[in-house]
């Protein structure tokens, strides 16, 4: 089944948006490459049993939702001197070589429908060079979408032997009547011996529809570290991803996301061995209260190459509502076997004995079921090095609990 | 060590399991004829009532309409499973229909095919009684007298049609498994044959365990035996099945349907050790439906068969109903096992665990397909799943991909995988001790699969651990 949502893009527009950003010919050929295989193209993978497909891409709008020409957009993009941090016409202008090696090496813009749609329609964006040897910290990145539809391409480059810390954040302006969606992607290419931490918190709000997908190449010694949250949007489809192609390669994906009402998230978190003496560790934490859904796939892939793996994934829900529905599916996948591995996942509510000894103590039920919820986000809160980061998230959970 | 362990010590894998037979059948359904007429002629020669005719034919329908399992997230390759290649149903040239119940009544063949596999001898020693299959039908049947006056009743599947209509056209492929449930279930409610019915009424505790075992013997044939349990209330019943067929060129077919059903507080346990050559596509539905505080047990040993797909699944349907599946599978050179479990807790208070235990070895394929769905209103449910894998070296893949639908807030579910290879810490520490390689590395897969064996019959879990070593060194083909 391919998509049919495009019959209102066109040609002419794709060249538009190109001619706005100045962009060299290269670009635009990779737009119109993109825009011609929307055709052909499938949605996103989602987790399938047989007869059900738990998140149901097919069924949104996208004729309505995609409004090429009007994308609107408050940016922040921030860092300290050493890095540069640099608008997609800025990198265009100023290292186009560098733009051009990396610009869908990592995600295949037609990877599927959504890749593709994104790279023909793409209109803001960050570039990201940390040169080598540098260590920086406090990347900022704040986009707040003020459009229908807003594609958003972030692009990371870290030289041998440099750390860098990257902080981006993505929240809704303007009113708009209706629906809207926003879609971003974010390629890694982690140099040698580089540290890599990008830390993502999404709270648009809950008429948006967002598909997100994050992929980082780690090179020999590197490190690749996400923190994923998700707590706006009405349906948020997210992957985050590291293929470990380095010796010695590392990476860490920590999630956490926090539904209300009819809110929808199908998060992923994946990792590929490809080399040998590669580690990652997959953390994910989720809350879900009214009628919300949770979809959560973790693939940790040990290649055949593979030699000297260890590779660890939690995946915990905690539901507060009868009504809500989690679905989790973890998956180890492992052709190697000098291999030590393993998942783990959970799903449960409050639990009644602690909920029970707080009360007897004088707390309020209600307080005392946020408190409980609150601490059982510890665990990831923890992963995070980031101080601002973390208070931000714990902010966020604080507020959506005190509704 | 008992006697019946040493006799299958001594008796020698090929010999065992391998063996053919020179094919001599009363009667054989032609290949590639998939149509109406084949099923109408295969119900005839069965002297079947219209009602079983018309769900037969329907199944058949349903069979054309449905397409091939192709799409699941790394299934076995099927593209070699021509049914139309498939012959359907021989009968094998036994006199009595509906089999023999004395043992010496068979013809030569048949008899000394199924003592080689040892099933007179688990008979006399620990069984309330036993069925034999061959072919498509079954050859032989016996059922202690002390469980008969009680009611209990042993037959196989074609004799229950005869003799108990009501009870088989009120649960046959009606409630369980629907002919509709996936292609192959469709195919077997279309041609099955064959197959054990067991009624356990009210109160009944069958102490002994009841056997059934299953033998293809013709090259690029099919069995679909239908297995039908029901457990009256409060009744108690252990069903154990074994199979295996020897090694053609030809890719064989079997797909089974099992369905049980778990009454009131009833008790089932159904243990099979599956040894199909590494030829055959065995694509089976099983599936059990359990009332309140029942309990259903699945314990599987998957050994052979080129690829299998088999999940058996529990729909806990009563509040306080229980099921357990522990499941071990074994997957050498070329082998490509995808199996698994699913659960269905459709009620309150419902628990559910799953074991679930895998070797890969020279090349071996397995994995773990799991799916556990918490219904809404499901609540104070838990369930359990764990999945280890064992691997042997780096040109076998162990996959894990469990499934969890969860709908109901007060519940109470975990899983937890672990992969690794097997310990060259442990492996030495027994050399140390005077084991060679071989003899350590058995010693830890029998350790590994120890939950399994201890759930099983001492016959069965001594098959199981000899089969496991023939696998070990190779010499089963």
């Amino acid at each position: 089944m391919s998509a049919q949502i495009h019959a209102n893009l066109t040609e002419e527009q794709v060249r538009e948006i190109s001619e706005g950003l100045d962009e060299p010919e290269w670009l635009l050929d990779e737009r119109l490459d993109a825009l011609a295989a929307l055709d052909g193209l499938d949605m996103p993978d989602v987790i399938r049993t047989p007869g059900r497909n738990w998140t149901n891409l097919y069924n949104l709008d996208f004729e309505n939702l995609v409004d090429p020409l009007n994308a609107a957009e408050e940016k922040d993009q921030v860092g300290p001197e050493e890095v540069e941090v640099l608008s997609i016409a800025e990198a265009l202008a100023e290292h186009e070589d560098l733009v051009r090696e990396h610009f869908g090496s990592i995600i295949d813009p037609t990877e599927n429908y959504l890749t593709a749609l994104q790279t023909a329609l793409f209109s803001t964006g960050t570039v990201v060079f940390v040169p080598d040897g540098v260590d920086a910290e406090d990347v900022t990145v704040r986009t707040r979408m003020n459009s229908r539809s807003l594609f958003n391409y972030t692009l990371v480059v870290t030289g041998e032997s440099s750390s860098v810390t990257i902080l981006e954040r993505q929240t809704t302006g303007d009113e708009i009547d209706g629906e809207r969606y926003y879609s971003g992607l974010v390629e890694i290419a982690a140099g040698e011996n580089s540290n890599v931490q990008y830390g993502s918190l999404q709270n648009v709000d809950e008429e948006t529809y967002t598909y997100t997908l994050k992929r980082g190449h780690a090179d020999t010694y590197a490190t690749v570290n996400w923190i994923e949250g998700n707590v706006g949007s009405r349906l948020t489809k997210s992957s985050v991803e590291t293929r470990l192609l380095g010796e010695g390669s590392e990476s860490k994906i920590v999630g956490a996301f926090f539904g209300h009402d009819d809110q929808h998230f199908d998060v992923a978190s994946r990792v590929w061995h490809e080399a040998e003496h590669t580690t990652a560790d997959l953390v994910t934490r989720g809350v879900l209260d009214d009628e919300a859904r949770s979809v959560y796939e973790g693939v940790q892939d040990v290649g055949r190459e593979a030699w000297n793996t260890s590779s660890y994934q939690r995946e915990n829900t905690l539901m507060l509502s009868d009504e809500s529905e989690a679905d989790a599916s973890p998956k180890l996948i492992i052709n190697n076997h000098d291999t030590e591995a393993s998942h783990s996942a959970t799903v449960g509510q409050v639990d009644q004995q602690d909920l029970f000894y707080m009360t007897s103590r004088g707390v309020s039920p209600r307080a005392a079921r946020n408190m409980l919820v609150e601490g059982f986000f510890v665990p990831v809160l923890d992963e995070i090095a980031v101080e601002e980061f973390r208070d931000d998230l714990d902010d966020l959970v604080a507020a959506r609990l005190r509704e | 060590m008992s006697s019946d362990q040493d006799h299958l010590r001594e008796t020698d894998s090929e010999k065992r399991f391998e063996f053919k037979k020179e094919q001599s059948s009363a009667f054989q359904a032609e290949k590639g004829e998939l149509d109406e007429e084949t099923i109408r002629l295969i119900s005839e020669d069965k002297d079947e009532p219209e009602w079983m005719l018309e769900r037969r034919l329907r199944a058949l329908r349903q069979f054309h309409a449905m397409p091939m399992p192709t799409d699941w997230p790394g299934q076995p390759d099927l593209s070699e499973v021509d049914v139309e290649e498939i012959v359907p149903y021989i009968r094998p040239d036994v006199e009595m229909r509906g089999g023999v119940d004395d043992w010496n009544e068979l013809p030569e063949e048949i008899k000394d095919t199924f003592d080689k596999l040892g099933i007179p001898e688990a008979e006399k020693n620990a069984l309330s009684g036993v069925g034999a299959q061959y072919e498509s039908e079954v050859v032989y049947q016996n059922m202690q007298e002390r469980w008969e006056e009680k009611g209990v009743i042993f037959c196989n599947m074609d004799k229950a049609v005869q003799e108990h209509p009501e009870i088989v056209k009120e649960y046959f492929m009606t409630k369980c498994v629907p002919p509709s449930d996936n292609k192959f279930a469709a195919l077997h409610g279309a041609i099955w044959s064959g197959g054990s019915f067991v009624y356990v009424p009210e109160d009944v505790t069958v102490e002994m365990p009841v056997q059934a075992y299953f033998r293809m013997n013709s090259e690029g044939m099919g069995q679909f035996e239908h297995t039908l349990i029901i457990a009256e209330e409060n009744s108690e019943v252990h069903y154990i099945e074994g199979c295996s067929a020897p090694k053609y060129s030809k890719f064989n077919l079997h797909s089974g349907g099992v369905e049980v059903f778990v009454k009131e507080n009833a008790h089932v346990q159904y243990s099979t050790v599956q040894n199909w050559s590494k030829n055959t596509y065995n694509l089976n539905t099983k599936r059990a439906i359990c009332e309140s505080e029942g309990t259903m047990e699945w314990i599987s040993g998957s050994m052979g068969s080129k690829a299998t797909m088999l999940y058996p699944s529990t729909i806990l349907k009563g509040r306080g109903a229980t099921d357990n599946h522990i499941t071990i599978a074994f997957a050498g050179e070329g082998q490509n096992i995808d199996t698994g479990a699913k659960v269905y807790h459709n009620a309150p208070r419902t628990k559910s665990t799953i074991e679930s235990k895998s070797i890969s070895k020279d090349g071996g394929r397995t994995n773990y397909r799991g799916l556990v769905h918490i219904s809404d209103g499901a609540e104070n449910s838990s369930t359990s799943v764990e999945c280890d894998a064992l691997m042997f070296d780096n040109e076998s893949t162990s996959d894990t991909m469990p499934y969890m639908e969860i709908e109901e807030s007060k519940v109470d579910v975990a899983h937890e995988a672990t992969v690794g290879k097997i310990g060259d810490e442990d492996v030495f520490y027994l050399q140390s001790r005077g084991l060679d390689d071989d003899d350590a590395k058995q010693m830890i897969v029998a350790g590994f699969i120890e939950p399994i064996t201890e759930e099983l019959p001492i016959e069965y879990a001594v098959e199981l651990n000899r089969l496991i070593e023939l696998e070990m060194e190779g010499s089963l083909g």
